[in-house]
């Protein structure tokens, strides 16, 4: 039966006889001739045909907690975007970021009122390009493409209500991953930094090495399963989800037990803390206490580092990342939106890609306060990210990345926290040898599927 | 001097109204102001007695009350009755329209092993903790009562926990009960145990564990309760007891815990809602997964981890799993209510 307009009424009385605006849950109200995310919105915002328009009138961009640093970048290229295009006007809006942050963001979609230009992550990308609340770009803007790197342009890829996968964000900036360690702690344990491990697996070998030689004094890395849960094997090239992304497939992959096996014998073996299995403890900070051989693995830990703890900063070392089987990098970067509901979408679109443009990445890029690395090709050949003075470990790290971003690619898998909750969760009872690698594996996937099942 | 103040109270706005007509105690009239106020939306005399008539309408305790009603309405019983509502959808965050699904929800979550290992959890944090939540804030309170030179010190220090943040006190019990943290080192070196006790990576002492931080939490506050109802316990009885030949226990179990019967009852009610709605202090020692495996997610934890995630969540069947929580919370308050009863008569 369809409930919609039932529980809509119920809902309604029940408001009106307290005077409260909305409905509840219910959704967007249907009709019109264009809709989109169950929005009415004006016909160009849909179907096929470029997106035609002046770029006038007024739109809101919203970014999430970034006015209180750079509030100066962001005012610099609305001003410079409402000169370029006089009678256009950008109200820029600064979300705090809290953990209510989706909640809201979801509510303003389903209210038809998503801000015109929107920053979201990966998991909401996917989410609102599957409920139709973003522009398809590949319609309406089929040379959006042309600034970003390739390989990042080509997974940047989100299946709409059909399943089609479409383009319906541009790249922004990502964080990027390399390798770090402690040199010291790694010359203890009779490893050569200059040797770096190239595979997951090669990782874990070492790794075995410092459990030997640590005598419990310091340690590998951390134990929850849930810090390496799924880069290491999608470097690995273990086959996460099916293509259509509706069951995961990862239990099949007899390297998938390999890795549980290799986090198993390296847990009992001490190469890990055993009191880190579950724990929300941060190794940015058991790392700069010296405990840690293997830091965190996104370039701004260093940064971290340095101002926290300078001493094991200096000893810290970067190499590559282990490409393993995959053969580069992936890490899906900050996305930029455009509303389907936007009342002013060519505004709006030329306003994205205006903030994503080579040349006001690279300027944020250079700011002193961030460690960003842009999807934009001109970008990263920039003399900024080539130059390496020194020994010093964030310069190296920052040259390694941006070579690594240009054959980098989005398609991270992005589990939901439920998801990687419920995976991790097993795992860690194959860990504490409670279960076998593959029974910890097969139930970790029955339960991940049955959450895409009952989810969105 | 205190008199002299008393003539000095302010005069009243309106001139002419400043001398009491005779028959009239300005104490039973409303001030000018809003006289004037209700005199232009209620119409007919307005006359004194019509004032006071106005105060005898049917509607006007409703009004008072109004905004408790309204605030009340909009944010606890509209939401209760919503959420009653969506347990039998299966509405998501994004997404528009849902469906009714009837039961579904509900033999979902009877069928689902992880319902049952999160409602043992609960029902067990309830039972351990809501008796020592009862007895020992009484016990503690009972030692801080009298007053003492220097008791303020002690009664600020047993509240203090109270005041900490969930997240700061979780953060302090993980670095007291780490492998390499102080309680383990203090029985180490103090060669009580050789291997360190694994508090935060065994699934039953994480669940101790927590248990054990919501009673240190929770202990200053419910003293305060007990120190307020020991005030009201009637010395002479403790005088009489002791003239009579009652030791210190007999006087506890006779006199005190009948005169502060009812904050126990109080308490236990208070500390049995709570104890089932226990997330964070599992949350800081068991992590995000809910100990090892999940072996240690309470009801609200299960809640988070099917229903509110705020792109996928299921919030229907998370829904389902709230209106069990609260049919399991009601259950245990009454069963309770009814046991103290019939121990009563």
């Amino acid at each position: 039966m369809r409930a919609r307009r039932l529980t809509r009424t119920l809902t309604c009385i029940a408001a009106l006889s307290l005077a409260a605006a909305g409905c509840g849950l219910s959704g967007g109200s249907g009709g019109g001739d264009a809709t989109a995310g169950g929005c009415e919105v004006d016909q160009g915002n849909v179907g096929s045909g470029k997106l035609s328009g002046d770029v006038k009138g007024t739109i809101t961009f919203q970014t999430t907690n970034l006015k209180k640093d750079f509030g100066d970048y962001f005012n610099g290229v609305i001003s410079a975007f409402e000169k370029a295009h006089p009678g256009a006007k950008v109200k820029w809006i600064d979300d705090p970021g809290d953990a209510t942050f989706t909640q809201r963001l979801v509510a303003d979609a389903q209210g038809c009122t998503l801000p015109d230009v929107v920053n979201i992550n990966v998991n909401t990308a996917v989410a609102l390009t599957k409920n139709g609340y973003l522009l398809d770009l590949d319609k309406k803007a089929p040379d959006a493409g042309e600034p970003f790197v390739p390989a990042l342009w080509k997974s940047s890829l989100y299946a709409d209500a059909k399943g089609t996968k479409v383009h319906s964000v541009l790249p922004w900036y990502s964080g990027g991953i390399v390798q770090t360690f402690n040199d010291d702690l790694l010359r203890k344990a009779g490893l050569d930094p200059a040797k770096p491990p190239t595979t997951v697996l090669g990782l874990f070998e070492d790794a075995e090495k410092v459990a030997k030689a640590s005598d419990g004094k310091y340690y590998a890395f951390l134990a929850n399963p849930q810090l390496r849960i799924p880069a290491d094997w999608q470097q690995m090239g273990i086959r996460i989800l099916s293509a259509d992304g509706k069951t995961f497939t990862f239990a099949d992959d007899p390297k998938t037990a390999q890795w549980v096996e290799a986090m198993t014998r390296l847990y009992k073996n001490g190469g890990m803390p055993r009191d880190s299995l579950s724990s929300t403890q941060d190794p940015a900070n058991v790392y700069g206490q010296g405990k840690l051989v293997y830091g965190p693995t996104n370039p701004n830990f260093l940064r971290f580092i340095q101002q926290n703890n300078p001493t094991v900063y200096k000893k810290t070392g970067v190499a590559r990342f282990m490409l393993d089987d995959l053969g580069h990098t992936v890490g899906a970067p900050q996305y930029i939106g455009v509303a389907s509901t936007s009342k002013n979408a060519a505004t709006a679109l030329a306003f994205a890609q205006f903030l994503t443009d080579a040349k006001n990445q690279l300027e944020w890029a250079k700011d002193p306060n961030v460690v960003i690395f842009p999807s934009t090709t001109a970008s990263l050949d920039d003399p900024f990210f080539q130059s390496v003075e020194g020994d010093d470990p964030f310069a190296r790290a920052r040259k390694i990345v941006a070579s690594d971003r240009k054959t980098a690619t989005a398609d991270e898998i992005a589990l939901t926290p439920g998801e990687l909750n419920a995976i991790s969760a097993q795992i860690q009872l194959a860990m504490q040898g409670k279960k076998s690698a593959e029974d910890a594996l097969k139930e970790a996937q029955s339960k991940a599927n049955e959450l895409i099942e009952q989810g969105s | 001097m205190a008199q002299h103040a008393l003539d000095q109270a302010p005069a009243p706005a309106s001139p002419g109204a400043g001398a009491p007509r005779p028959g009239t105690s300005p104490a039973h009239r409303p001030p000018g102001r809003v006289r004037r106020a209700l005199r232009s939306v209620v119409p007919g005399p307005t006359t004194d007695a019509g004032g006071a008539a106005l105060y005898r309408r049917w509607w006007l305790p409703w009004l008072w009350m109004a905004p408790a009603i309204v605030g009340t309405t909009v944010f606890g019983v509209f939401p209760f009755l919503n959420t009653i509502l969506v347990s039998f959808t299966d509405a998501k965050p994004l997404g528009g329209a849902y469906d009714l699904v009837g039961l579904d929800n509900y033999t979902r979550m009877l069928s689902d092993p992880d319902f049952w290992l999160a409602t043992r959890n609960s029902v067990l944090y309830a039972v351990i903790v809501v008796p020592l939540m009862v007895l020992l804030p009484l016990l503690l309170a009972i030692l801080v009562e009298k007053n003492l030179p220097g008791i303020g010190f002690f009664r600020s220090a047993f509240y203090t926990p109270v005041l900490a943040s969930s997240v700061v006190v979780g953060l302090s019990w993980q670095w007291l009960l780490s492998d390499q943290g102080l309680v383990n080192t203090w029985l180490q070196k103090a060669h009580i145990i050789r291997e360190a006790i694994p508090f935060l990576s065994d699934s039953w002492l994480i669940l101790l564990s927590a248990m054990g931080l919501t009673l240190w939490k929770g202990l200053g506050w419910y003293m305060i309760f007990y120190l307020a109802a020991l005030g009201n316990v009637p010395k002479e009885l403790h005088e009489a007891a002791a003239v009579d030949g009652a030791g210190a226990f007999r006087r506890f179990w006779h006199i005190t815990v009948p005169g502060v019967r009812q904050s126990m009852m109080l308490v236990g009610t208070l500390t049995g809602i709570g104890s089932l709605r226990v997330f964070t202090e599992i949350y800081m020692l068991g992590g995000s997964t809910g100990g090892p495996g999940g072996a240690d997610r309470t009801l609200p934890f299960y809640i988070r981890d099917v229903g509110l995630d705020p792109l996928t969540g299921n919030a229907g069947y998370g829904a389902a799993v709230s209106v069990a929580l609260f049919a399991l919370t009601l259950g245990l308050t009454l069963l309770a209510q009814r046991l103290t009863k019939e121990d009563e008569s």
